[in-house]
């Protein structure tokens, strides 16, 4: 099933997910090599402690904005 | 995403012993939901022995980071449950956690083995990984849950 056609974006979100046979791992491990060959991140090395989850998130995200500002300027 | 370098850690944690579930989107990869992601989230055992296990993983897939040294016990059975390692090479990081809030520990985690190239790999079920996405702030979790309970077909408790 390559390939499927819509008569609307609607009818095309509403479709079920084609799972490509194979395995899962493989194909995962495959999609973040690509995300990352595309849009590469070089974080600051070694262990960082954080009291919540939330704080962990926030510190990526600013890594990640001071990362892209870098990228940008 | 390193394919060999997850492996090699992966096969580390099961050597050791480390007791830990794969939860977030190394998990829902598992689960054959896949998006991209840098991290790998790991919710382990919180006990001194299982700390030391998971140095001791550390350092055979990474050779003698001296940083690893400050993943320690007081920490993550403290006031930090929550740590992120950078490994000095490769392209992954990892968040261990002790504790995910009032949400839910290691011990009340529905888990399932999964097998990747003869390596047993503890991850979160489908189920597992909505309830702890689908009440989060975060949008991409919020998305996450949407998705797994479409692809699940999984209803609210």
């Amino acid at each position: 099933m390559p390939v499927l056609k819509f008569h609307s974006i609607e009818e095309m979100n509403a479709a079920p997910l084609y799972a490509v046979p194979g395995n899962a791992f493989d194909r995962f491990v495959r999609h973040c090599s690509r995300y990352r060959s595309i849009a590469p991140r070089h974080y600051p090395r070694g262990v960082f402690k954080f009291r919540t989850i939330l704080e962990a998130q926030r510190a990526r995200a600013s890594w990640g904005d001071r990362l892209l500002n870098l990228e940008i300027s | 995403m390193e394919r060999d370098e997850l492996l090699r850690v992966l096969r580390e944690f099961e050597s050791e012993g480390l007791e830990y579930v794969l939860i977030g989107a190394t998990a829902m990869g598992f689960q054959g939901l896949i998006r991209a992601t840098e991290d790998v989230d790991l919710l382990m055992k919180a006990t001194p022995e299982n700390v030391r296990r998971l140095r001791r993983a550390f350092r055979a897939s990474y050779g003698e980071d001296p940083t690893i040294d400050e993943i320690r016990e007081a920490d993550l059975l403290g006031d930090y449950p929550v740590v992120r390692y950078y490994p000095p090479s490769g392209d992954l990081f990892f968040d261990i956690m002790t504790r995910l809030g009032e949400v839910a520990s290691f011990d009340t985690v529905e888990a399932e083995v999964k097998e990747v190239e003869g390596i047993r790999v503890k991850v979160a079920t489908p189920a597992a990984l909505y309830r702890l996405k689908k009440d989060t702030m975060r949008p991409l979790d919020r998305q996450d849950a949407a998705a797994l309970r479409e692809r699940f077909n999984l209803k609210d408790d």
